[in-house]
């Protein structure tokens, strides 16, 4: 497998954002009473992403290593005011849907994370990859949920009827509660899934290996 | 020496193209982002006190003393006129698009276009038992029960309910000031 | 009356990680052990007013009169982002008994969306100077006792049987939907 190929494909498996690596909590839980939202939301950080990554990886070897963390601050939150400007103008019901979650992308610690760990020391193309790859991981596990808890909480999925006709509504999962117990429930799931396949290949199991919030890149690196 | 002015250097270029990227993104947005805003926000309110009409009163909207007036009009004639008025309710503006038949001088209906209520309570306001009173109402008396009007209020809800009147009192007071003006900007029946 | 009601809805009824969402984040890193959530809580709280106490006169005083208040985003990141830096070397010099039990949690808040999220929620709800400062406080507050709850849980949660794919993160995410259930319970004695 080529590297450009490698790239891509982790973020979307083994370093699935939110899922495997816990970064990006708070859009993850506040947006995803429905799969709309979700995919909403996973776009704008899709564009913002692969664009910061884009400008980080083509002006890194100028940026002083001082100052890095301000220049990727200012890129950063000058695309998120893009997404909003654009957001208004072309998708007035997402925005105010999204709400306040939308100028939040900015400190969503994966888009920082990725420019620190990745972007500022890897070339244009890699760059790029490695975006979409977390970007379209972040994307279908935010819709995932967001269908998840759709269907639980309103019988619905993307606004259309799926359950059988006597259903009961479980609302509380299109609240907060359901999304706290919907993560851990899918984060569960995934500790099951790789067990199991880690024991079908006759390997010794593997410690569970959800990294939190800080162990991501731009938190460390704040602190130097 | 060499190393601050190059981070100087750097971080200014950085500021400097991305805020001329926003300026000209923004110019460029801001039509758009006011239509999506006025469909959006004004416009559920505004298309339901203006429900007898065949135009679309968001695209023929004309300002008038500085406030911005929807015309609803039938068979090409002006049948009535929308104004939005804002007054304090108990936390914030409460915003009410009033509807106005300029033919009879009454209220067609009100709609709550922005409000911070308290979710459940003051958020009553919004509820067809209380904003249907003001269906027909007349531009006198425009006031609650309690004080010299007729309107009746929300128990629980006091505040809410006279910031709700306060702005359609604005709103009717619009009205009267613009009132002679409407016929020049669109033909009256 | 309108303070204390403001006050008590900021802490408990929006409680602003279990009902909010916000700061979910340090919510689930910094919540393994009491005495780091103690720090990290009392972090938040100094932090978000100081950031309040800026981006309200710099919302107010200079976006809104020079019509920029789109880029509201890119001023406030750069302000909490700063003001994290300053603190941390304020501290370090005049007050290093202070330092020491705030310092490590401080490079954190910089990416904690609950200090952003409380600088643009007061701007967006219109509240005046003396009322942000409040919810800024009590939305501190807030998250201050909502993260030693669960840091507690989960250190008791450590020495208990929990099916092997639950342990950690999941199922403290699960404690944290009971606890938010638990919190949704005073909305019903507010209305």
């Amino acid at each position: 497998m080529s590297t450009i190929t490698k790239e891509f494909v982790k973020g979307l498996w083994d370093e699935l954002p939110p899922f495997r690596v816990l970064l990006g909590l708070c859009p993850t839980l506040a947006v995803t009473s429905t799969a709309e939202n979700g995919l909403g939301m996973g776009a704008a950080v899709i564009f913002v992403l692969t664009m910061s990554n884009l400008i980080i990886s083509t002006i890194r070897k100028i940026i002083p290593p001082k100052v890095r963390i301000a220049c990727f601050i200012v890129i950063t939150a000058s695309l998120v005011v893009t997404v909003e400007l654009l957001m208004q103008a072309y998708a007035y019901p997402l925005y105010q849907k999204l709400g306040i979650f939308v100028p939040l992308i900015v400190v969503n610690c994966l888009i920082l994370g990725r420019a620190e760990a990745f972007a500022s020391k890897n070339g244009v193309i890699p760059s790029i990859a490695d975006a979409l790859g977390m970007g379209i991981g972040f994307t279908l596990s935010l819709t995932f949920l967001g269908a998840m808890r759709e269907m639980l909480g309103n019988g619905t999925v993307f606004g259309t009827p799926v359950m059988w006709e006597s259903f009961q509504p479980a609302s509380f999962m299109v609240m907060a509660p359901g999304a706290f117990v919907g993560l851990g429930l899918i984060l569960a799931g995934m500790n099951a899934f790789n067990r199991y396949l880690s024991r079908k290949k006759g390997e010794k199991e593997p410690v569970s290996q959800n990294s939190t919030c800080a162990s991501c890149g731009a938190c460390n690196s704040c602190g130097q | 020496m060499r190393e601050i002015l190059h981070m100087l250097v750097v971080l200014s270029v950085i500021c400097a193209s991305s805020g001329a990227l926003l300026v000209n993104l923004k110019q460029a947005t801001k039509p758009q982002i006011e239509q999506q805003v006025l469909t959006y926000v004004q416009g559920p309110a505004l298309l339901s006190v203006l429900e007898d009409r065949d135009n679309d009163p968001i695209a023929e909207r004309a300002e008038l003393n500085g406030v911005t007036v929807f015309p609803a009009m039938r068979d090409g004639k002006l049948v009535g006129v929308a104004v939005e008025a804002f007054a304090p309710g108990y936390s914030g503006d409460i915003g009410v698009m009033v509807g106005f038949d300029v033919n009879e001088d009454t209220l067609l209906g009100i709609g709550i276009t922005t409000q911070t209520e308290t979710p459940g309570l003051g958020t009553r306001i919004m509820k067809p038992s209380f904003t249907g009173q003001f269906v027909g109402h007349d531009l006198e008396d425009m006031g609650l029960k309690s004080g010299d009007g007729d309107i009746d209020g929300i128990s629980g809800a006091t505040y809410s309910a006279a910031g709700t009147v306060d702005a359609v009192a604005k709103a009717i007071k619009i009205y009267e000031d613009i009132k002679p003006k409407l016929e020049t900007v669109w033909k009256a029946s | 009356m309108e303070y204390f009601l403001l006050f008590i809805s900021a802490i408990f009824i929006n409680n602003i990680v279990l009902v909010q969402y916000l700061g979910a984040c340090p919510f689930m890193g910094t919540s393994k052990s009491t005495d780091v959530a103690l720090g990290m809580g009392g972090a938040v709280i100094f932090v978000t007013l100081m950031a309040t106490a800026i981006t309200w006169p710099l919302h107010q005083y200079v976006l809104i009169p020079y019509g920029i208040e789109y880029l509201q985003t890119i001023a406030f990141i750069l302000v909490i982002a700063s003001l994290v830096q300053f603190v941390e070397m304020f501290l370090k010099k005049a007050v290093p008994p202070l330092y020491k039990s705030l310092g490590l949690f401080l490079p954190l808040i910089t990416t904690n969306c609950a200090v952003m999220g409380v600088a643009i929620m007061v701007q967006r709800n219109g509240y005046s100077f003396f009322k942000s400062m409040m919810y800024g406080l009590a939305s501190g507050i807030g998250f201050l006792i909502a993260l030693v709850i669960i840091s507690a849980i989960r250190e008791r949660l450590d020495i208990s049987p929990v099916p092997r794919v639950f342990k950690g993160v999941p199922i403290a995410l699960i404690m944290a939907g009971i606890m938010s259930l638990t919190f949704f319970a005073f909305q019903g004695m507010a209305a």
